[in-house]
């Protein structure tokens, strides 16, 4: 068996580059699959421990999650594509009406 | 063995409601019917929630005694009912304001999906429950804060909300991966047991799960330093559903933190207490010192509602029953100030007046029964008696201050002080507006003439935040049970 080490290794190295991603990409496209990339390294941490504690809750929370942040997505492209059509970018840097 | 979901019918009222709006609105294409059918379903689930108070009979939680998910108790049901009043009159101020907007249905649909989710959040002892209740009521606000399709400033409050929503979501979650991975459990109040037997040393990751949490649940409630997006989302959002972020979803944040840190975390609390209080102090002093500046009265407004989380965040740093009393009470009365404070704004916006502050001048000849109202909440929020803002102020920083009797927790008297002066300040604020209409000539002196569902949505708040100020006795003494029933656990 694997030691858990090397999950949360993973899950956290996950985390970083997604938190790294949003914080320098510019497209909103690129933010929200770096978001999805850290929502699924808390999952992989869920697995790991439910797999380490010989528990099903971590499973259970890691599958809510997946299907929550599913429909996540579905809303957050439908209100990207939005912004393109209204704004003609989708360039985070770019938008910039509400300001003071 | 059949499981028992009376617990849930309240929500299960509100999801009906919101997927029969469609079905209704192909048979009656009027926004006030819609919105007459919303306001039905908020009343029944009303009725439910008070029904339960008043009896003080509950119904037993989902998911067993061992495993409970979802536990309807008299905090659930308060917060449930402050929750549905402020969907009521989002709801009834809709009613005109986008009657010439598309998609009339599903606004009102996602108004009731978000009130649903914000209430699985204040029933969860789950963690579980906890992020599907937030998440539902996220995903919602962000849909309708990007409601207005062909408005610009609109479609970029919407991607801004949803890529700050979503960052804090992640953030959260991985905060919560890392809380099950040290005491696995997701139970809230098994996460405390779990951590109360470990002993005081704190290990590193243990460390992160604290500041992830408070960073993803900051997030939601606009905390300094997580705070940026609120005024930009507020601006750029439909008035009502600026309210309904202001006095809803904010609150949900609260319930988030309350249900995390004071029941889940509460066996470590001494390592969070301090970060918890500068937090607040520092919430409410930026938010009221930025609010000074402002021109605009939704941005006005949004900064003021910051400064207003720092003083209920005050009660997490303080973390006794009788501050997470004087704490709800505020919750209570900041969603009728601050919440008819933008009914007013949506409704002068309805009639095509500015949202500047500078358009305002002059309006207590053009709309009087706006500007007194204007004039009452916004003296609430400064915290002056016999309004409600003053008695919900007064038992918050006085917690603050019975607390700080205690040895080693002397600090907490500052919390008092910087709360009283952020006050003072913000007072500066506020009065101006009231001076611009009360003092200043405009150059337009025609009367305005509003809807009358918007008059009675104001009306509502105002006969709340005076009726809240001058008998608060019973209200305090169910925030007090609400209280002891959240640290009960």
């Amino acid at each position: 068996m694997i030691a858990i080490e090397y999950f949360l290794g993973l899950s956290a190295i996950l985390f970083a580059i997604g938190a790294m991603g949003v914080l320098v990409k510019k497209n909103a496209i690129v933010v929200l699959m770096c978001i999805e990339l850290m929502l699924n390294a808390a999952n992989i941490n869920f697995v790991a421990f439910s797999a380490y504690y010989g528990d099903l809750t971590g499973q259970v929370f890691a599958l809510v999650s997946i299907a929550i942040a599913a429909a996540e997505v579905a809303v957050g492209l439908a209100i990207i594509m939005n912004l393109y059509k209204t704004r003609d970018t989708i360039g985070l840097d770019e938008i910039s009406l509400l300001r003071w | 063995m059949a499981i028992d979901y009376s617990a849930l019918y309240p929500v299960m009222v509100m999801v009906v409601f919101a997927a029969a709006l469609p079905a209704v609105h192909a048979v009656a294409r009027s926004s006030r019917v819609l919105a007459g059918v919303s306001l039905v379903g908020i009343f029944v689930t009303m009725a439910l929630e008070l029904m339960y108070i008043v009896s003080g009979e509950y119904p037993v939680a989902i998911g067993g005694a061992s495993v409970e998910l979802l536990r309807l108790d008299v905090f659930a049901a308060l917060f449930a009912l402050v929750f549905l009043a402020v969907a009521f009159y989002v709801v009834l101020a809709s009613a005109r304001y986008v009657e010439k907007d598309r998609h009339q249905a599903e606004y009102f649909s996602l108004i009731m999906l978000a009130t649903a989710g914000m209430m699985v959040v204040a029933m969860a002892v789950d963690l579980i429950a906890l992020f599907a209740g937030l998440e539902v009521a996220s995903i919602s606000t962000f849909a309708l804060t990007a409601f207005r399709k062909k408005d610009k400033r609109g479609a970029e409050a919407g991607a801004k909300y949803y890529v700050i929503g979503g960052l804090s979501s992640a953030i959260a979650l991985y905060g919560i991966s890392l809380l099950y991975g040290i005491t696995g459990t997701t139970n809230i109040a098994g996460i405390n047991t779990a951590l109360a037997g470990m002993g005081p040393e704190l290990d590193i990751a243990l460390l992160l799960a604290i500041g992830l949490l408070i960073a993803g649940f900051g997030f939601k409630v606009a905390l300094v330093p997580f705070h940026m997006w609120a005024p930009d989302v507020y601006e750029g959002a439909p008035d009502p559903i600026a309210g309904l972020l202001a006095a809803g979803s904010k609150k949900m944040g609260v319930v988030l933190l309350f249900k995390v840190f004071l029941v889940g975390l509460i066996a470590i609390k001494a390592d969070w207490q301090l970060l918890a209080g500068v937090v607040a102090v520092l919430t409410m002093t930026v938010g009221n010192v930025i609010a000074v500046q402002q021109t605009n009265i939704k941005r006005m407004l949004a900064y003021s509602s910051v400064g207003q989380a720092g003083y209920m965040i005050i009660a997490l740093a303080v973390a006794t029953p009788y501050a997470v009393e004087g704490s709800i009470f505020h919750i209570i009365t900041h969603a009728f100030m601050k919440g008819g404070a933008f009914m007013i704004v949506a409704a002068l916006a309805y009639v095509a007046l500015g949202e500047n502050i500078a358009n305002y001048k002059g309006l207590a000849k053009r709309a009087p029964f706006l500007a007194i109202s204007m004039t009452l909440l916004l003296f609430a929020l400064a915290g002056i008696p016999p309004l409600s803002g003053f008695v919900s102020k007064f038992v918050l920083f006085s917690a603050a201050i019975d607390a700080s009797q205690i040895a080693d927790q002397s600090w907490m008297l500052w919390l008092a002080v910087a709360a009283i002066l952020n006050s003072a300040l913000s007072l500066y604020y506020y009065v101006r507006v009231i001076k611009y209409m009360y003092v200043d000539e405009g150059s337009i002196k025609d009367k305005i003439k509003v809807p009358w569902s918007m008059t009675a949505a104001v009306a509502i708040c105002v006969i709340a935040t005076i009726v809240l100020g001058v008998w608060p006795d019973p209200v305090i003494d169910i925030c007090e049970q609400a209280a002891r029933t959240l640290f009960a656990g």
